[in-house]
C-alpha cells in the first residue's frame, strides 16, 4: 500500500485511488447478492431493457438502409459517407451539445452535491428557501423556464449563445442533483461524520475521505442524468440560444422533418459506439466506483 | 476544494464565451435547409464571409423568441403574416435597395399582393408557394382532386390534416368559397362546422411534423402538407406514385421573405446574401434543389433544371395569409373547439 | 453549533445563489406577466388585470386538463411498477456498471429520433403490426399509434430511466440482512418485500415519482407525435399559447397555477414521509 495521500482532481469528484489508506467504505453485505437466481426481478429488468433498445435498433437498422425512407431496399453507408463528409453543420451543433453537456453536468453536480449536504446535515436560517426553490425548476413547464430566462438574460445583457446555454441547463439540472444526492445522503449514517472528526479530521477531510467516496454512486448517477437531459433538451434551449450556437436537439429538431433523418441514424450509432469506446477505456475507474458503493 | 471548484468554474466561463471572434460572420436565422449547403459554400468563397446558420421549426417559435429579446441575427427568414407583424412592432431594419441591384428581378405580381410592403423597404420576397393534398396513388384511386377528399368516409383514419389554424381554417374557408382572411363571424362559423362534421371525423391527426415521414411509410394515404417535404422523405423512383396536387378552390399561401432583424451585427454581409440569392443562376440552383417554381424571381426560369412539383398557375386562386391581429382570437376559439374536444 | 449553522449555509449558497439568480428572478418575471394585459403580437401591455386567471376556467381547457392527469397518472403509474423491480435487481446484481451503462445508453440518442423510431415500430405497417401478422397472432393490423395508448407507451419509454436511477440507489443502500431477518422471523418472501424493503426505500420512490410525473404531466413532443387528433395535453396548450395564440400572461398564469398545485403535492408528500418518520413507521 502506498503511504501517498491521495489527491482529489477537481473535474473528477468521483474518482477514487485504487489503494488509499484511510478511506471510510460503508459495511456491506456480500452474503446476500444472490445473483444465481433468476427471478421476477430480473427478468422485468431484462424486458424493460429490450423495451428500452427497441428503437435504438430500428434507428440502427435504418441507418443502414440504401433508401431514406422506412422500406427496407438493401445495405449501404451513403448516411455514414453524408454523415462524416457532408455533414458541417450538424458536427458544429454535436460539438456545442458536447460542451456544454459536460460543463453544466459537472457545476451542477458540484453545486448540488454541496448543497444537498448543507441542507440534509444542517439546520440554518435559508433552509427552507432553497429547498423550495430548489425543487421549482423540475414543476415549470420548459417552455416558460425557457421563455422567462431569455427575457432575463435580454434585460442584464447577456448575450446569447453558449453561456447563456449553460447557465439555463445548469439551472434545470440542479434539481435533479438535489434530490438523487439527498435519497443518498438519507441512508447515510451521520455518526461516521462525527466520528471522523473526533478522531481530528478537518471538515475539509471528512468531506473529501468519507462523505464523497460513499456518495460516489449518486454523485456519478447524478452526472450522468445531467449529461442524458443536457444531450436532450430541446425547448428551454431553443429560447436561451443565440446566433451560432444551435445544439445538437435544435439541429435535429429542424432537420428531421425535412427527411434527413438517416443522417441522423447513422450519428446515432456512432455516438452509442464512441460512448461504449469511452466507458470500456474508463472501465478501470467505473469499478473502482462501483467498488465503493 | 472550493478554491479548485471556483478556478473550474471560471475556466468554464472562459471557454464557453471564449468563441474566436471572425471578422466577417454573417449570421443566418432559416428555416432548415431552406437554403442549400451548396449555396452556402458558394456565397462563402465568393465574398469571403463565414456563414452560420441557426434553425427554426415555424413562424411562432422564431417570432416568439426575437420577440423576448433575442439579438445577433443578420438576417431572417419569416412568412408574410409575420413580415407583416414585424415591420408593425418595428423590429427589422430597412433594405439599402442601392446594395441589391437583383431586385429588379423580383416580380412584381408577387409584389402586388405583398400589400403591406409593396416598395421592398423592409423586406425582400424571398419565396411564394401553398401547402396542397398528396395522395397515394398505389393505394387511393378514385379521389375528388380538392378538399373535399377529407370528407371521403373510406379513408377515414389514414388521412391527416397540418396541426395548423390558419392553413386548415383557411382551407375550409376557401373550400366555401370565403376569402382565407374572413374574420365573419358567419363565415367562420360555417368553416367550423365543415371542419368538425365533415373532415375531422376522417382525420387520424393534425400533423405538422411528421406527415412527411407517416405518408412515406404508407400509414397515411392522403396528407396535407408541403410539397417539398412530402418527396424529399421518398426515394426518387417512388415519385410516381404520388399524386401532388392544389386543390382549385384555392387556400392560404405563404410568402417566405428576408428580412434584417434590428440589432444586426453584419448588415452590410445581408445586403450581400440577399443580392446573391436573387442572383438568376444562384436561385435557379435553390428552386432546382426544392423543385419549386419560380414564383418569386422573374429571371431564374431559364436556368433551372428541374420540372417543379406544381406550377405557378396553381396558385391563382390561392391568397396569402395575412395578419389578423385582433381578430387572431376569433381563429383561436374556433381551434380551440377543433383540436381540444373529443 | 455556530460553527454548524455556518458550514450548512456555505455548502448551499453556491446553488441558492445560482438559483436566485438564474431562476428566481426570471421566473418573477413570468408571475408579473400573468398579471398583465396580453400584448397583441405576444409579450405584455403594463395594465394591471386578472383576464388571465379568468380565461382559465374555459371548458376547453378543464377537458385537456383532465385528460392530462389521468394520462399522467397511468403513465407513471406504469412506470414506477416496472422500474421497482429494475432499480431491485440492479441493487442486487454484481454488474451494477454494466446495467447501469445498459439503461442510460439508449437515452444519448437523441429523443426526438427515438421517437420518430417508436412511430416505425407502432405504426400499421410498422415492426410488431408486421412480427404479428407474420405469426398469424393477428389478421389484420392493429391500430397501435395516433392514439393515448401510445402516448402513454412512449411516456413510460422517455421516462422510465428517470424512475429507475433514484430507487437503485436507494435500493443499492439498503441493508438485504433486513429481508433475511424478515424471512428468518417467518415473513413470506412477498411480505418482507412490502413490509420491509418497501417502506425503507421511501425517500427514492417519492424521488422517482417526482422524477417521472412532473416531466410526464408536462409532456408537449410526445402527445404532438405519436398522439392522434384529440390527445392534446396540458404542456401543448401552453406552448400554444407562447407560440401561435400569443397569450403570454395566459401561459404565464397556466404555468403559476401548475407550479403551485404541484409544489403543495410535493409539499405533501415530503411532511407526510417525515411525519411517518417521526412515527417510527421505518420498521
Amino acid at each position: 500500500m502506498s503511504k501517498k495521500r491521495p489527491k482529489l482532481k477537481p473535474t473528477t469528484l468521483v474518482e477514487l485511488p485504487k489503494e488509499t489508506v484511510g478511506v471510510y467504505r460503508p459495511p456491506r453485505q456480500q452474503v446476500f447478492r444472490d445473483h444465481r437466481r433468476f427471478g421476477f426481478s430480473n427478468i422485468v429488468l431484462v424486458l424493460v431493457i429490450l423495451f428500452l433498445f427497441m428503437p435504438l435498433f430500428v434507428v440502427i437498422t435504418y441507418s443502414f438502409n440504401a433508401s431514406k425512407g422506412m422500406r427496407w431496399t438493401g445495405f449501404s453507408l451513403q448516411w455514414y459517407y453524408k454523415l462524416f463528409f457532408e455533414s458541417r453543420q450538424l458536427w458544429r451543433a454535436f460539438l456545442n451539445s458536447f460542451i456544454i453537456a459536460i460543463t453544466s453536468s459537472v457545476v451542477a453536480t458540484i453545486l448540488g452535491s454541496l448543497a444537498a449536504i448543507g441542507i440534509k446535515w444542517y439546520r440554518f436560517k435559508s433552509r427552507s428557501y432553497i429547498q423550495v426553490i430548489s425543487f421549482l425548476p423540475m414543476v415549470l413547464p420548459e417552455v416558460i423556464i425557457g421563455i422567462s430566462m431569455l427575457i432575463f438574460f435580454s434585460a442584464v445583457k447577456i448575450p446569447l449563445g453558449m453561456f447563456s446555454i449553460f447557465v439555463a441547463h445548469t439551472t434545470f439540472n440542479l434539481p435533479f442533483v438535489l434530490l438523487l444526492v439527498s435519497a443518498r445522503l438519507d441512508e447515510f449514517d451521520f455518526s461516521i461524520i462525527e466520528a471522523a472528526r473526533d478522531l481530528g479530521a478537518t471538515e475539509r477531510q471528512s468531506l473529501t475521505k468519507v462523505v464523497i467516496p460513499s456518495i460516489a454512486p449518486a454523485l456519478l448517477s447524478s452526472m450522468l442524468m445531467a449529461i442524458t437531459m443536457s444531450l436532450e433538451d430541446f425547448v428551454i434551449t431553443f429560447f436561451v440560444a443565440g446566433p451560432g450556437s444551435t445544439t445538437l436537439p435544435l439541429y435535429v429538431y429542424s432537420m428531421i422533418r425535412y427527411g434527413v433523418s438517416p443522417v441522423v441514424n447513422a450519428l446515432s450509432l456512432v455516438l452509442v459506439l464512441g460512448i461504449m469506446v469511452i466507458a470500456l477505456t474508463f472501465r478501470r475507474f467505473l469499478k473502482t466506483i462501483a467498488a465503493s458503493s | 476544494m472550493r478554491k479548485l471548484s471556483l478556478l473550474l468554474l471560471v475556466g468554464i466561463t472562459f471557454l464557453l464565451t471564449s468563441c474566436p471572434k471572425e471578422e466577417k460572420v454573417l449570421h443566418l436565422y432559416n428555416w432548415t435547409y431552406y437554403t442549400p449547403e451548396a449555396l452556402i459554400e458558394q456565397f462563402e468563397e465568393t465574398y469571403g464571409i463565414k456563414v452560420v446558420i441557426d434553425y427554426f421549426a415555424s413562424n411562432e417559435d422564431m417570432f416568439a423568441k426575437l420577440k423576448a429579446g433575442a439579438k445577433g441575427y443578420d438576417l431572417v427568414f419569416p412568412s408574410q403574416d409575420y413580415v407583416e407583424i414585424m415591420i408593425h412592432e418595428k423590429m427589422v431594419l430597412p433594405i439599402d435597395h442601392e446594395k441589391i441591384p437583383n431586385l429588379t428581378y423580383i416580380s412584381p405580381l408577387v409584389l402586388e399582393k405583398a400589400t403591406y410592403d409593396p416598395t421592398m423597404e423592409w423586406s425582400v420576397p424571398y419565396y411564394m408557394g401553398a401547402a396542397g393534398i398528396a395522395v397515394n396513388r398505389k393505394r387511393v384511386s378514385d379521389y375528388p382532386r380538392d378538399w373535399s377528399i377529407f370528407s371521403t368516409k373510406k379513408l377515414a383514419n389514414r388521412m391527416s390534416m397540418l396541426d395548423d389554424l390558419r392553413e386548415v381554417i383557411g382551407d375550409a374557408l376557401a373550400y366555401l368559397g370565403y376569402s382565407v382572411n374572413s374574420v365573419d363571424k358567419k363565415e367562420l362559423e360555417e368553416a367550423k362546422r365543415l371542419i368538425n362534421q365533415e373532415w375531422k371525423p376522417n382525420l387520424v391527426k393534425f400533423d405538422a411534423e411528421g406527415f412527411a415521414k407517416a405518408f412515406a411509410s404508407g400509414e397515411f394515404l392522403v396528407v396535407q402538407g408541403y410539397a417539398e417535404a412530402i418527396y424529399e422523405e421518398l426515394d426518387t423512383e417512388l415519385w410516381e406514385n404520388v399524386d401532388f396536387f392544389l386543390p382549385p378552390s384555392g387556400g392560404p399561401m405563404y410568402l417566405d421573405s428576408m428580412v434584417i432583424p434590428k440589432g444586426a451585427n453584419n448588415t452590410e454581409a445581408a445586403h450581400l446574401f440577399i443580392n446573391f440569392i436573387h442572383t438568376p443562376e444562384v436561385y435557379a440552383q435553390f428552386l432546382d434543389r426544392f423543385h419549386f417554381p419560380s414564383s418569386v424571381n422573374t429571371a431564374a426560369a431559364p436556368y433551372m433544371t428541374t420540372e417543379p412539383f406544381y406550377h405557378v398557375e396553381d396558385l391563382e386562386n390561392y391568397e396569402l395569409k395575412r395578419d389578423l391581429g385582433e381578430n387572431l382570437t376569433l381563429y383561436n376559439t374556433l381551434w380551440e373547439t377543433i383540436r381540444y374536444n373529443e | 453549533m455556530k460553527r454548524e449553522r455556518q458550514l450548512g449555509i456555505i455548502y448551499s449558497a453556491p446553488m441558492g445563489l445560482w438559483l436566485t439568480i438564474f431562476f428566481l428572478i426570471p421566473i418573477s418575471i413570468i408571475v408579473i406577466y400573468s398579471f398583465l394585459k396580453k400584448g397583441l403580437y405576444g409579450g405584455v401591455e403594463w395594465q394591471f388585470t386578472l383576464k388571465a386567471y379568468q380565461e382559465m376556467f374555459n371548458p376547453a381547457f378543464l377537458k385537456v386538463l383532465w385528460r392530462t392527469l389521468w394520462v399522467s397518472v397511468v403513465a407513471t403509474a406504469i412506470t414506477l411498477l416496472l422500474a421497482l423491480p429494475c432499480g431491485y435487481a440492479m441493487a442486487r446484481s454484481r454488474h451494477q456498471i454494466f446495467w447501469l451503462a445498459l439503461i442510460i445508453v439508449p437515452f444519448w440518442t437523441n429523443s426526438l429520433i427515438r421517437i420518430y423510431a417508436w412511430i416505425a415500430i407502432l405504426s400499421s405497417e410498422g415492426f410488431i403490426n408486421e412480427l404479428l401478422l407474420s405469426l398469424g397472432i393477428i389478421k389484420e393490423s392493429l391500430s397501435l399509434i395516433y392514439n393515448q395508448q401510445a402516448v402513454i407507451t412512449v411516456l413510460v419509454y422517455i421516462n422510465i430511466p428517470f424512475a429507475i436511477l433514484p430507487l437503485f440507489t436507494t435500493i443499492d443502500k439498503f441493508d438485504f440482512q433486513l429481508l433475511e431477518a424478515a424471512r428468518d422471523l417467518g415473513a413470506t418472501k412477498r411480505k418482507a418485500i412490502f413490509k420491509v424493503l418497501l417502506p425503507s426505500i421511501r425517500s427514492g420512490i417519492i424521488t422517482a415519482l417526482i422524477f417521472t410525473f412532473i416531466p410526464i404531466f408536462g409532456a408537449y413532443t410526445t402527445p404532438l407525435l405519436v398522439g392522434g387528433k384529440d390527445s392534446y395535453m396540458i404542456g401543448n396548450i401552453i406552448v400554444d399559447q407562447v407560440t401561435k395564440t400569443r397569450n403570454w400572461p395566459l401561459a404565464s398564469a397556466f404555468s403559476l397555477i401548475i407550479t403551485l398545485l404541484s409544489t403543495l403535492g410535493v409539499i405533501w408528500i415530503l411532511v407526510s414521509g417525515m411525519q411517518d418518520k417521526a412515527k417510527g413507521v421505518v420498521k
